[in-house]
């Protein structure tokens, strides 16, 4: 498995504690830079001002850290482009209650 | 060697100063509703002017309401509107300060009314620091929304229901103001439940209403027009004290009433955006107290027109539990696991399995107590129309009963 593969494996274990969804079905992560031992990733919430937003942040940064051979994640979030419902996976829909 | 850049806001308050606020909070809670127990013949017969109501009500309004808000807005005003608060250290002082207040004020409401002023002293001091201190906060936002609007009003109402308080005080202290001291009173309780409360928590659920139900894509315009008609209903209400004009009372209910239309409409239209299709039990608990609100500005207008002052200090009764406490209790089932989940578990995210937001309460238990509340509700209601002594000491045992498994339900989360 490449360190893609295993970053998005990774990303999935970090869960929206308010809604009990992942952060990649959520569709926050906007991307992903792999360079060397460096990740660089790119995300957003799904309101400005959310309360999670350190302990999400947080957790991206300490999921990826546990890659072998990841030696330097850096998270920026940003808020442009806004993030928007159609981001979200089918998997993220139906746990919200949609397609029931 | 990693690096986080710029993903911490630097806005998190100490989840130690919320905390302190809640917990003070939910006690008082308790205590007031068993002081409310022993005032049940006196308020049966729509007499609520009597030392011993007067401290189960500050009790409940101060101790636990606005205690309450005080914490929860250490936490929301940072990450709302993501700007950190101006002085934790002062946080703390302030809490001190305004918990002896409340204490002290309540025991002497009850126990020797006259020595009140003192007392109430201490609590206005403790407000004007909270004031002083979200006005500080505030004033680093860099952009400033309709929400901003509406907290920063209902500050302001704050501090001049403190203000209106501490006259009412100083009347019973210095046995003077016997002319106006009846329109004072009015102030103070329109300051405090309109202008403070209601204002508050018409901003705050602007925040809560789209987070909790992950809504998207809807117009914050009604907004205005809500701002708008609540503070022309607060002015008019205000100017009908002061003109003993009973046309001006009634213009001011129907504006108020009005505004609170537009407000209910306006999560309703919210809500009709959300993602999220199952909303959780607290929050429609919280959307319970909106149209419990709403019921009651219309029934609040019918009571005005007709000038029936009985049915008033009843609505006012049911406006204070089914309408604020019923919101805060709503807002507090998500805020205290939240409080908790990030002490406990923020920095465990990413490393380990932690437990979802949901998991941190018995949910069985909440879904129960937030249908007995309002069964409650229903009975006191009930009981202060037939004017019913045994019924309402029914309903108003329940109420103790549930605010004592409400504070259990809290404590609960801290094992989690």
């Amino acid at each position: 498995m490449d360190v893609r593969e295993l970053a998005m494996q990774q990303l999935k274990t970090v869960i929206d504690p308010e809604l009990g969804i992942n952060v990649v079905d959520l569709g926050l992560i906007y991307d992903l830079k792999i360079a060397g031992g460096q990740i660089d990733v790119l995300m957003t919430l799904t309101t400005p001002g959310c309360p999670l937003h350190d302990s999400i942040a947080g957790g991206v940064k300490r999921a990826l850290e546990q890659i072998d051979g990841v030696r330097d994640v850096r998270v920026q979030v940003t808020w442009n482009p806004p993030w928007t419902p159609e981001r979200m996976s089918e998997e993220a829909l139906r746990q919200l209650g949609h397609f029931s | 060697m990693s690096s986080v850049f710029p993903t911490r806001t630097g806005t998190e308050t100490d989840v130690r100063l919320p905390f302190s606020f809640i917990m003070f909070a939910v006690l008082a809670f308790a205590a007031s509703q068993l002081l409310l127990l022993w005032a049940v013949p006196a308020l049966s017969s729509g007499a609520f002017r009597l030392p011993l109501v007067w401290a189960a009500a500050h009790l409940g309004l101060l101790g636990f309401a606005l205690m309450t808000a005080m914490g929860a807005m250490y936490q929301l005003v940072p990450v709302a509107f993501l700007t950190p608060i101006w002085s934790e250290r002062l946080g703390f002082w302030q809490f001190a300060v305004t918990a002896v207040g409340i204490v002290a004020f309540a025991v002497s409401l009850a126990a020797a009314p006259k020595r009140a002023f003192l007392p109430g002293l201490l609590l206005l001091f403790g407000i004007v620091l909270f004031v002083w201190q979200m006005a500080m906060t505030l004033r680093q936002q860099e952009t400033k929304t309709v929400m901003t609007l509406f907290v920063a009003t209902s500050l302001l109402f704050l501090l001049l229901t403190g203000a209106a308080g501490a006259l009412l005080a100083f009347h019973f202290f210095a046995a003077t103001g016997a002319n106006h001291h009846e329109a004072v009173f009015g102030l103070h309780v329109l300051f405090g439940l309109c202008g403070w409360f209601t204002l508050l928590i018409m901003g705050f659920s602007y925040k809560m209403a789209p987070m909790f139900s992950l809504a998207h894509s809807f117009s914050m315009r009604p907004a205005r027009y809500v701002y708008a008609l609540y503070i022309s209903g607060i002015a008019a209400a205000f100017a009908s004290l002061f003109l003993r004009s009973h046309a001006w009372l009634a213009a001011g209910a129907a504006l108020l009433m009005s505004g609170f239309v537009v407000f209910a409409s306006h999560i309703r239209a919210i809500l009709q955006k959300r993602m999220k299709k199952t909303l959780d039990r607290p929050f429609r608990f919280s959307l319970a107290a909106v149209a419990i609100g709403l019921a009651l500005h219309v029934a609040a207008f019918a009571a005005i027109v007709v000038g029936s002052g009985r049915w008033l200090g009843i609505i006012v009764y049911l406006f204070i539990v089914g309408w604020i406490v019923f919101s805060i209790i709503g807002y507090l089932f998500k805020i205290v696991p939240f409080l908790w989940w990030t002490h406990r578990y923020s920095e465990k995210v990413g490393q380990q399995h932690v437990p979802t937001l949901k998991q941190m309460m018995n949910e069985r238990a909440v879904a129960v107590q937030c249908r007995l509340w309002l069964a409650a509700l229903s009975l006191a209601a009930v009981a202060l129309a037939v004017a019913s002594v045994p019924l309402l000491a029914v309903a108003q045992t329940l109420l103790a009963g549930l605010s004592i498994a409400f504070a259990g339900t809290m404590l609960a989360v801290f094992r989690k």
